[in-house]
């Protein structure tokens, strides 16, 4: 009976909670032991995951300890120069190979029987060689730490435990267009401006992932001490008729998105001013898109398309994520010195059991910035981002009351609900690429990483 | 690496001198300290706020677990905290004057246990490097258990001729991964 209800349960693990035709998902689906068993093994052991960036291991023998589900891995660049992703297991008792968090090894040696690894995961040896303390029945090829399939993006790297499964791009689909804007617009690319904030949420992953596609709404209400501030536009007292940040192009593909925030409104909220009419060099003239500065102004233009470079001009890409565990913050933000600047972050959600995930947090700056400048980036993105930021503290306290919720069994029968949609209405001048919803940020985005979730939750192979 | 965790707190002369335990300038440095964590207990965020000085940097770096034993590489240049005097006048703003900053409303109730209080002068009369040790617990809403976090904070306090102002906090944290959602609090 049991094994029968296991059995159905393997070959159709989300529909009793994700009803498609109402756009409803099932809050017990945030506190399902379960199901979060699955989703380890069929989102986190599958999906393409963001683990950091390359400039945080740029010498041979550099490594970070990063997390794919609840799996450890070591992140490491070996001899040839390459970034490699391992299973922070050794093969001989299962200890962690590493017991750091970052540094850099020649030789990554277990501390436990000794057996030692290089930092491409290849098997070096065990001590006392002469003893072949590995025995006779598995050659030293097959001894070496279990290696993931890495991609590197935009200095991005990513990894999958998935090994013949979709490349990257493919995982990206259309949403590349629009990643490309963000990461791979100058010559020389991000770098991170040092190492990740670490911090523990009581609450499920997915409460985190569903807002990071493109939930625009909660920043009116959640976030209202912002408006309050003036920080968003609008008047406080009449936030809900007045609220022009709100309105904008989201885009969605593959369960990723992006939310776009038309250039005339930050524009506006900024300056006062209104730039209408002007072309789109004009436009990124007088407001380069978020981290970006006049003087590279130059490169963007040469490493982009004009359809790209037309996005920018009219609404960069500014919030949203990647599926399944990724939060993207490409602000504009006030510098210490009174400038306007901006801040770049990026968040990885990472489950830690169904009721709490790690919440990491890396702030970037394009590497050609003056040093001076990244300082007081990294500065505005701690101010607003992250542990203290006076934006994400707000979301950082509510996840939890989500979790709290599903633990009833009366609240946990009760649906969130996604019903308002927008519907993809693409404007004419907008490129063809992804799903397009242009006007007042709705629910149609968060929806489609239901979709996306959906969808590897039911795929059994 | 621009922050300062060693021991004796770096200084551009060879030596600094150790103000006495029980001295009166160490005295009133402890009074100043207790008064601060009771200000920040009571919430009483607007008048805490006057004792930061204008040129104040206040910072909390990351922290990390290092194989090599070695203080002052555990801590990278991102932090928890990045902010100077008008950053935290903006936080403490939206905390006591806006009516939605819900990661404090209900507020969390907290402790903060000083101790270990460490005082040397410094080249500049008037101005003292402070070391103390601080535990924090911190409760919210019906939550049977505190969130809890310990570190070493070292100040630079200024005398001004009426009080003392706090001109630099670095607050080097216990944990790498911590374990409170946010850092909506001030330490």
């Amino acid at each position: 009976m049991r094994i029968d209800r296991l059995k159905q349960f393997i070959t159709d693990p989300v529909s009793h909670l994700i009803d498609i035709e109402n756009r409803e998902v099932s809050v017990a689906a945030l506190h399902d032991p379960d199901l979060y068993e699955l989703e380890l093994e069929r989102i986190f052991a599958r999906a393409w995951l963001m683990l950091g960036h390359e400039s945080e291991i740029p010498n041979v023998g550099d490594y970070v300890v990063r997390l794919m589900g609840e799996d450890q891995v070591i992140v490491s660049r070996a001899n040839d120069g390459e970034v490699h992703v391992m299973l922070n297991v050794c093969p001989h008792r299962a200890m962690h190979v590493c017991i750091s968090d970052s540094g850099n090894a020649r030789a990554h040696k277990c501390i436990y029987h000794g057996w030692a690894f290089r930092p491409d995961g290849s098997f070096i040896g065990a001590p006392i060689e002469k003893e072949r303390m590995h025995g006779d029945i598995k050659p030293k090829e097959k001894l070496g730490l279990k290696k993931a399939r890495v991609r590197v993006y935009g200095g991005l790297i990513f990894a999958t435990w998935n090994i013949d499964g979709p490349g990257l791009e493919e995982f990206l689909g259309d949403m590349k267009f629009y990643y490309d804007m963000l990461f791979c617009r100058t010559d020389k690319g991000l770098e991170v401006l040092g190492p990740p904030q670490r911090l523990t949420i009581d609450a499920n992953w997915k409460t985190a992932g569903e807002q990071s596609a493109c939930d625009g709404f909660h920043t009116l209400t959640l976030h209202a001490s912002l408006l309050e501030g003036g920080a968003m536009g609008g008047e406080a007292n009449t936030e809900h008729e007045n609220a022009p940040a709100m309105y904008g192009v989201n885009v969605s593909g593959n369960g990723h998105s992006l939310r776009c925030i038309p250039a005339d409104t930050s524009w506006s909220m900024m300056a006062g001013k209104t730039h209408a009419g002007m072309t789109d060099d004009e436009r990124l003239e007088l407001m380069p898109p978020p981290g970006i500065t006049s003087e590279l102004l130059p490169q963007v233009r040469k490493n982009l398309t004009a359809e790209q470079l037309h996005v920018f001009a009219k609404a960069p890409p500014v919030v949203g994520g990647m599926f399944p565990n990724v939060n993207i913050l490409f602000i504009y933000s006030p510098l210490r010195d009174g400038t306007l600047g901006s801040a770049m972050v990026l968040h990885s959600i990472n489950p830690k059991g169904v009721d709490k995930f790690e919440w990491v947090t890396w702030f970037f700056a394009e590497k050609d910035t003056p040093e001076d400048v990244k300082a007081m980036m990294r500065a505005a993105a701690a101010q607003g981002t992250g542990t203290s930021g006076v934006i994400e503290q707000d979301d950082s306290d509510t996840w939890p009351h989500m979790s709290e919720s599903a633990r009833g069994v009366i609240g946990r029968t009760e649906t969130l609900k996604y019903q308002a949609i927008l519907g993809e209405n693409r404007p004419a001048d907008w490129p063809d690429k992804a799903k397009v919803y242009a006007g007042f940020s709705k629910d149609d985005a968060q929806w489609n990483w239901w979709l996306a979730y959906h969808d590897l939750m039911t795929r059994q192979a | 690496m621009a922050i300062s965790t060693e021991l004796t707190p770096a200084s551009p002369s060879a030596t600094l001198t150790e103000v006495p335990y029980g001295s009166e300038v160490h005295n009133r440095i402890s009074g100043w300290l207790i008064r601060e964590a009771r200000l920040l207990d009571h919430r009483l965020l607007d008048e805490w706020a006057t004792g930061l000085a204008e040129d104040l940097v206040y910072k909390a770096p990351v922290r990390l677990t290092r194989r090599v034993q070695g203080f002052s590489s555990e801590f990278g240049d991102t932090g928890h905290f990045d902010d100077d005097y008008g950053s935290m006048m903006a936080r403490v703003k939206r905390l006591t004057g806006t009516r939605s900053a819900w990661s404090e409303d209900p507020a969390s109730r907290t402790r903060r246990f000083v101790s270990n209080v460490s005082v040397w002068e410094t080249d500049t009369p008037d101005e003292y490097e402070v070391s103390s040790y601080l535990l924090l617990t911190r409760n919210r809403a019906d939550a049977r258990d505190y969130k809890q976090l310990s570190a070493e904070r070292n100040d630079r306090l200024r005398w001004n001729g009426e009080r003392f102002l706090l001109a630099r906090r670095t607050i080097l944290l216990d944990q790498v991964v911590l374990g409170m959602p946010n850092l909506a609090i001030f330490l």
